[in-house]
Parts: C-alpha cells; structure tokens; sequence
C-alpha cells in the first residue's frame, strides 16, 4: 500500500510505542484538533468523511457525535467498544497491540469534538493482556501531555479508564456494554433514550468501536477529502477485514472498503488450501447471512452485502470449504447464540436454545421430517421481535444457512 | 383531568384519547382493548422483556412495544392483525417449550396469565419435542415465599419490584440465556415487610407463599374488596374467602388477604401485617355469648342485650353522666362512631366516653403507619376526643360499656380485674376472645371490619368507604347493629342522622 493510504496496522519495530507513533507523524491531528480546530467543525469533518462505525453496524460515526446534546451541564462520557466479541473477527486486538496509541489518538478528538472529559475502554476480558499495551500507551501519552488534566496545554482534558468485560458476548451491544460498565448485569436497555441522550450513568454517551476511532486521527490530520478518495464514496475508507477459515494466508487485511469477496478471498488470503473448494463465506462475523460460492463477486461494503442480504457487519470473513459439513457450521452457530443469549427477552431466551436443541438432536442422527422447517420458523419467531439487534444477530444466518444449503443439511435429517 | 394534555390517536379503527406520556397499552386498556402482556406493571418503567405486548403501528416496519411506547397525535395502532396475533402465539409458545405445565398442582392456576393468554390468544397444537430443562422447583427465598424457577417466565416484575419499591433488591437474575434464573444474592432471604407483593405480582406460579401452596384453588375463591384495619393507612385490600364450595367445613374462611388498588392511599401494593390480617377475621373468634367468660349455649344476643339496656335505665337519668362510662375504639365506622354519638351523648347525656386501643407502632416510611387503628380521623370527625379512660373512671361507673378489646393493652389483666370487680354491671363487646372475657358480666361476639360495611378516614384524611366483604359467623354481629338495638331498647329515636 502506498504512502498515502490509510494504515491501521503498522509494522515498524516497536509500533506500540510512543516514538514509534511519533515518528509516523502521531498526535499531530489531535494537536490540530484541540489547538486550532472548533469542535463543530471537527464533527462536520467527520461526518464530511463519511465514517461509518466499524464495530458491525456502520452507523456514521460523525452523525453519532452530533446527537449528544451541546450546552448542557453534567458530564458526559465516551465508551470506547473493545469487546469484540462477533466470531470471526480479530482487528481491534491487532489496533490494540500494534497501535494503541492511534486509538487514544482517536479518542482525544472525539472527546474533543464532543467535549467529554472522560473515556472509558470496555476491553473484552480475553483480552486483559493486551490491554497492558494500551496501559502502557496510556501512562506515556500522558507523560507527554497528550492524555490528561491540560492536553497540548490547551486547558482541554480527557481522564481514560479501562474497563475489562467478563466474558459475555451480549455486552458488545452498546447498551448492555453501558449496564455492565455501570456495574449491573449486561443486559441491552430499551431505546429510546439512546445513550447519545441518556447513556452512561444516564448522561449523554458516545459509544464507538476501536477501528472507527483509530480512523479518526487520519481524517483529521489529511482531511476528509483525502479519506473519502478511498473506499466507496458512502462506505470511505479502508477496513481490516480478518479472513479465516480454508485459505491459504488466514489473518488481517486492511483494504479499501468495497472490494470484492473473491479478490479478498482468493488474491489476498491465497485462495482455499490444495484440493479444497470455497463452499460457503460468512462475510462479515458469525451474525452477517453466509454467501454461497456463487455469491462471492458481491463487494464488501454495507450498501453492497445488504443487496445480497447479508452483512459487512465486523468484517469477519469466516471461509467455509468445500469438507465442512454445514450441519456442523449449524451447530457451532446454533449453540454460539443459545450461550450467548444474555436471557432478558423471551424470543431469543428460549428460540435460540431450542434451535439449538433441535440441531443437537439431529446432530445426533435423529432428525425428524419438518425440524428445518421448524428451525426457520422458530427464527421467525425471534427476527425483528426482540429487545437488542442480537435476536436478528442470531435468527438471520441461521435462517440463511437452513434456506442456502437446505439439500445438504435435510440428507443430515433424515440419515 | 384539567392541565392534562391528551391526544388523539386510533387503536383498532377506534379513536382513542389519551394524556400525553401514556403508554400505548394503558391507552388501549383505558379504551376497553386488551394488549395482554406480562412484564408491564403499572407501577414500574417499560423493561420490554416478555415481547408480549408487539403491536403495529401505521408507518413503522416493525411490531413495536404497546408498554413502551408513548401515545402521539394521530398514531394508528392495530392489535389484532394476523401479524400481532402471530407475535403474540410465537412468544406464547416461546414461554411453554420448557414450562412444566403442572397446572393442576399450581397455586396459580385459574388466575395465571401465562394460563389466560394461552386461552385466549395461543391455542396451538405443541411442537416442542425436546426433554424439558429441568430446574429447581423449591426454593425457599425467604418470608415464606417459595420460588419455582420452572414455571418463572423470567418477567422480572420482582426484581423490579424489590429495587424500586422496597429499595431492598433481594432478588437478581443470574445466569445467561435459557439458564438465566432468578435468585437470592449469596444466602441473604429477601426479608422485608412486603414481600408478600411479590406472589400478587408474579404473572404465573413461580413465586407463591407458603401460606397459600396447596390450600385451596383460586376458582373456589371470592374476592371482595375492603379496607385493612391494621393501620391508619387504610389500604385497599382484597379479601378472599371461600363460599362453601367445594368444603361445607373448609379449612380456612379467608385463605388470603392480597393487595387491592388505590392510587390515592396505597398504590398496588400492601404490607404484610395486612396480609397476615386474615388470621384476624378467622382466628379467635369466640363461638357466641359468653357469660363470666362462659360459652352461653344458644343464647340470642337480642336477648341478652335487654340486661345491658335493663342496667342502663336502672339508673336514673341525672346520674348517669356520673355513673355510665363507656369505652369505645376506633376500629367503629364514620356511621357506628355517629350512631354512639348519638345514643350515648345526645341520647343518654354521658360525658365518661374514652378510646381504648392498640398500642402504637412505628412507621416504616412506605405504607405503615404508627398508628395501629384505621379510623381516629374518624373519631375526631364525629366530635369526639379520644382519649385512655383511667382506672378510676372504669372503677366509679355503675355500668361499664366496653368495645373492643383495647383495654388489655394498657392495663395489666390484674388491675384490671381490680377496677372491674366493684363495677356492678359491666358488658364486653368484641370481635376476639380474650383474657377480659371473664371479667364481664357478658361478652358479646362482633364482626371485624371486613365483615362491616361503612366509611374509614385514613391518616391523609382519605374518606373509604367499604362494603361487606364476608358475612359475620353466626351470631356477630356489627357494633353499629348492638348500638341500634340499645337505642332501640331505651326508647331513643337516634333518628335520620348524618354519618360523622
């Protein structure tokens, strides 16, 4: 990648630390932000730019920041998404690791632009080591003054505190990310109010996903011109797409928003191993609707996925071959959502699990005639009618999967 | 409501009003619509949890949330399209995959929700064919209260109920997914003095109270409202008792005093001394007239009160403000306080009319109060002063009226039966038996407030009035009957008087 692109992930020696992130030109764009910039004017270049939140949802990150209600007292808080949670998906840790700094970059103009003075990390509790890179990233910025009580001595101050979730998946979802956060049980909460309003400890919340906000430092720094002439002109950008699966080169790949599957799949990851075929690709982590082979021109995009009815979603790439019997996709996908399932509302309560019942059951040779039928109509009864996006996350590629490789799976009933 | 905004909206093809902030259900509910649900209570916020409640509303791609949803100008909302009636049979059969359906042996059944809106909107033929999980069906969380975690649809309503209402929050969900449960904290009992709100509000069996398990069945119970007499309070209550069937000699009369509602005294919720008022009408009630504390075989109480009224006209008219001291409580109606004013003050001239009643207790900052009796507002209201008699005013009266066993709460039963002893002619009246029975010459029998019809002033100066909720046991009868039969047998007209 040339000079002039986006990079998220870079690979100089000692990438993580302060030096390294200085040499590469770090904190100018938060120094340009809080020195010389009004925050308005730092949200309408975010949202100019056309930022679209990478956590799964891709909603504009800028528009977000513009939701908080300004000229109110109180405090108000910015809630940085480090669960990552959706199977598949590996590219905040890497930011983490490779990058810390940037996200704290990141984070000082969106605190900026919104005017929060405190942050808080939720950093998923698998990733309690990595974290120590973040710790560390945190102590030295400080010392620096780029953290802290009088930022670039300009009076502005951001206090961040990391917060290690304890395991479950339901609190990526923002809200229950904000009750667990609070201490409570990580359950999502109704919306409205939606936590741009009243979010952590009810004060005005900015959540944002880790990727979103290390692309911030680079929209500030070049301009929102220079990041919308990459990507697609609604999806700018670059993504980390995480491949896994039957390819060849499994791991990070961080390209232009909008290329299509197959050359992901085939030019960057290598293509599936020797005498294996691409059978099925769950594009965008274990929620986003699988692709069958003969889908894989669709672009990895949000507009593009949502043609084909699936997901960019986290931009897990999860590569299925040709040796993978779906029944068993099914049953790591059914039982992923019946554990996860954090129980509050009753269609994913108890659909997910006994979708996962019925799976087991003929996992273990003794299907019955009209259990797919019934598998799909118990997704029915979980889509669109649940408390948090996690009953769609669950009932959508369980659905695509019975409907897209229905003769395969409806030989495993009746063997 | 004057100052209330209310807006137009369409439910149904009906066009509903409403005040603004109201919830879609509570619209709905107020037009005569029923959006079943079982999370939504009224006394707390939306939680959203049961997905019961899914309408569609004009515009929107989605069902939405009747519970959550505020009413708006010109909403068009629809209950009962295919697409509702499908949310609601789906979340129904979500419910009934792993409920025990041990409906003949639970004390909800026949005023359980998840029962009626299976009844009224499920009515699908099961398709769940997998092994029911399997979960602890007796847990005891304290205040008699035992848990089912097989029947609980996991509503939450009790959480809730105990976080907000009480502040206590004894009880938490744990766990995730289908094996989230509900649960004490540690080994700390919910122990509070409202715990009992907790079985009125479970939708369906999964919490019930010990006292209750395996008593009686819901359907032979008649539920009567009234008025709890254990405090100034004055909360709404229901009494159930049952009718006569299915037991001509059933174990109990009352089975259970559960929470009624008024939002201007006590809300939805009442305490546990009131709960536990249902020993009050059915224990310790004496089997009729007793003489010197001695069962009277067959005695009509009509006729024994000729004694009372013979003792009242021996003396002579001028002595008897001197001589005639009666004792009264403030456990009498507005209407019976009124009648005893009118027989003993405007009638017989007495001016030795004192109180006697339970001590007090303290207030508990909720719905207790520290008076201990349901109407001295009341006494007040009927012009008297209530007072404490002294020993010496029971000891100088030739004849001792005395209602209500109130005195035992102040004086020990030995000084009592001292001053009682030189008393020529003394007569009891009470709803309990108890140790001054024998000091009496007759005790007669009375009915407790719930078997009463007539009007309390609660502490907020609240006027209730309240309607025979259980007929008396034989032979009880009202105060306010005895005072009339006096006056009656004295010759007094206490004529068209107003109550208080």
């Amino acid at each position: 990648m040339s000079q002039d692109t986006v990079r998220l992930i870079p690979s100089d020696e000692g990438s993580w630390r302060l030096d390294a992130y200085l040499r590469r030109g770090g904190y100018e764009a938060a120094r340009k932000a809080v020195t010389s910039m009004a925050p308005a004017g730092i949200i309408a270049e975010v949202r100019k730019a056309g930022l679209r939140g990478r956590g799964g949802a891709g909603f504009p990150a800028g528009l977000k920041w513009s939701f908080v209600p300004q000229g109110v007292s109180g405090p108000k808080y910015l809630c940085v998404n480090a669960d990552e949670g959706e199977p598949g998906t590996f590219k905040d840790r890497a930011i983490l690791v490779r990058d810390p700094h940037r996200l704290l970059e990141g984070m000082v103009i969106a605190a900026f632009a919104v005017g929060i003075h405190t942050a808080i990390v939720y950093v998923r509790g698998e990733y309690e080591r990595i974290a120590g890179r973040l710790r560390e990233a945190m102590a030295e910025a400080e010392g620096a003054g780029f953290l802290g009580p009088d930022i670039f001595g300009s009076g502005f101050g951001l206090e961040v505190v990391i917060h290690f979730g304890a395991g479950a998946y339901i609190c990526g979802e923002e809200t229950a990310l904000l009750e667990s956060v609070e201490g409570r049980r990580g359950t999502p909460r109704l919306k409205p109010p939606f936590p741009a309003v009243a979010g952590l400890f009810r004060a005005p919340t900015v959540i944002n996903n880790v990727e979103t906000l290390a692309n911030v430092p680079s929209i500030i720094g070049r301009g929102a011109d220079w990041f919308t002439a990459q990507g697609l002109p609604k999806d700018c950008g670059t993504r980390l797409f995480s491949v896994s699966g039957a390819v060849r080169r499994p791991g990070l790949y961080e390209l232009p928003t909008g290329i299509p599957l197959r050359t992901l799949i085939e030019d960057h990851a290598g293509g599936p191993p020797e005498g294996v075929s691409v059978k099925a690709v769950i594009p965008g982590g274990l929620s986003a609707p699988v692709l069958r082979a003969d889908e894989l021109e669709a672009h990895l995009d949000f507009e593009s996925m949502a043609l084909v009815c699936s997901m960019a979603g986290s931009a897990g790439v999860i590569v299925i071959g040709d040796r993978t019997p779906m029944l068993e996709v099914l049953g790591v996908m059914s039982r992923f959502y019946a554990h996860e399932s954090c129980g509050q509302c009753t269609p994913c309560r108890i659909g997910t699990s006994w979708i996962h019942r019925t799976v087991t059951r003929i996992a273990a040779g003794q299907g019955r005639r009209g259990d797919l039928d019934l598998i799909l109509s118990l997704a029915d009864g979980i889509k669109g009618r649940t408390l948090c996006p996690m009953g769609d996350a669950a009932a959508l590629p369980i659905q695509a999967l019975v409907t897209k490789f229905r003769d395969e799976l409806e030989q495993a009933v009746e063997r | 409501m004057s100052g209330t905004k209310t807006v137009a909206l369409t439910i149904d093809g009906r066009a509903v009003t409403a005040p603004e902030g109201a919830n879609i259900l509570r619209a709905a509910e107020q037009a005569g619509i029923d959006i079943p649900h079982f999370c939504y209570h009224p006394a707390f916020a939306a939680e959203g949890n049961c997905r019961m409640c899914l309408v569609e509303i004009e515009g929107l791609p989605k069902l939405e949330l009747a519970c959550s949803t505020p009413v708006r100008e010109g909403l068009v909302v629809r209950t009962a399209t295919p697409r509702v009636e499908q949310a609601r049979r789906d979340v129904l059969e979500f419910l009934l995959a792993d409920h025990p359906l041990d409906c003949p042996v639970c004390d909800k059944a026949g005023e359980c929700q998840l029962q009626d809106h299976y009844d009224r909107y499920g009515r699908f033929p099961g398709r769940f064919v997998e092994a029911k999980q399997k979960k602890d069906k007796l847990v005891r969380i304290g205040r008699g209260l035992v848990l089912d975690r097989e029947r609980c649809i996991l509503c939450a309503r009790c959480v809730r109920f105990l976080r907000n209402v009480t502040g206590t929050g004894e009880l938490g969900v744990f766990e995730r997914g289908a094996r989230a449960e509900i649960g004490i904290f540690e080994d700390v009992p919910v122990d509070n003095a409202y715990a009992g709100n907790l079985v009125d509000i479970c939708p369906v069996g999964a919490i019930t109270a010990e006292d209750f398990r395996f008593q009686t069945r819901a359907w032979f119970l008649a539920r009567k409202p009234s008025v709890c007499p254990l405090c100034s309070r004055g909360c709404a209550i229901v009494v159930e008792s049952v009718t006569g069937y299915p037991l001509p000699e059933a174990k109990r009369r009352v089975y259970r005093v559960t929470a009624g509602q008024n939002p201007a005294v006590n809300g939805y919720w009442i305490c546990d001394l009131g709960r536990a008022g249902r020993h009050d009408i059915d224990e310790g009630r004496p089997a009729g007239l007793l003489r010197k504390g001695v069962a009277v075989d067959g005695e009509p109480w009509q006729k024994a009160l000729a004694e009372v009224t013979a003792a009242i006209k021996a003396v002579p008219g001028s002595d008897r403000p001197a001589r005639i001291a009666v004792v009264l409580n403030a456990r009498l109606t507005c209407e019976e306080l009124a009648r005893a004013k009118a027989l003993f003050v405007t009638g017989l001239g007495l001016d030795r009319i004192s109180f006697a009643d339970r001590t007090p207790g303290t207030a508990d900052g909720l719905l207790v109060t520290a008076e201990r009796v349901p109407n001295s507002r009341g006494a007040f209201a009927a012009g008297f002063d209530p007072r404490l008699p002294t020993i010496e005013e029971l000891t100088g009266a030739t004849v001792l009226l005395v209602f209500g066993s109130g005195l035992a709460a102040h004086f020990s039963e030995e000084a009592l039966g001292r001053a009682l002893a030189a008393v020529p002619s003394k007569f009891l009246f009470a709803a309990h038996a108890g140790p001054l029975d024998r000091l009496f010459d007759l005790a007669f029998p009375l009915a407790v407030p719930a078997e009463k019809s007539g009007t309390y002033i609660n502490v907020g100066g609240v006027r209730q009035s309240f309607e025979r909720a259980l007929s008396p046991p034989a032979g009880a009868v009202p105060e306010g009957e005895i005072l009339t039969c006096l006056a009656h047998g004295l010759g007094l007209n206490l004529g068209d008087f107003d109550v208080c």
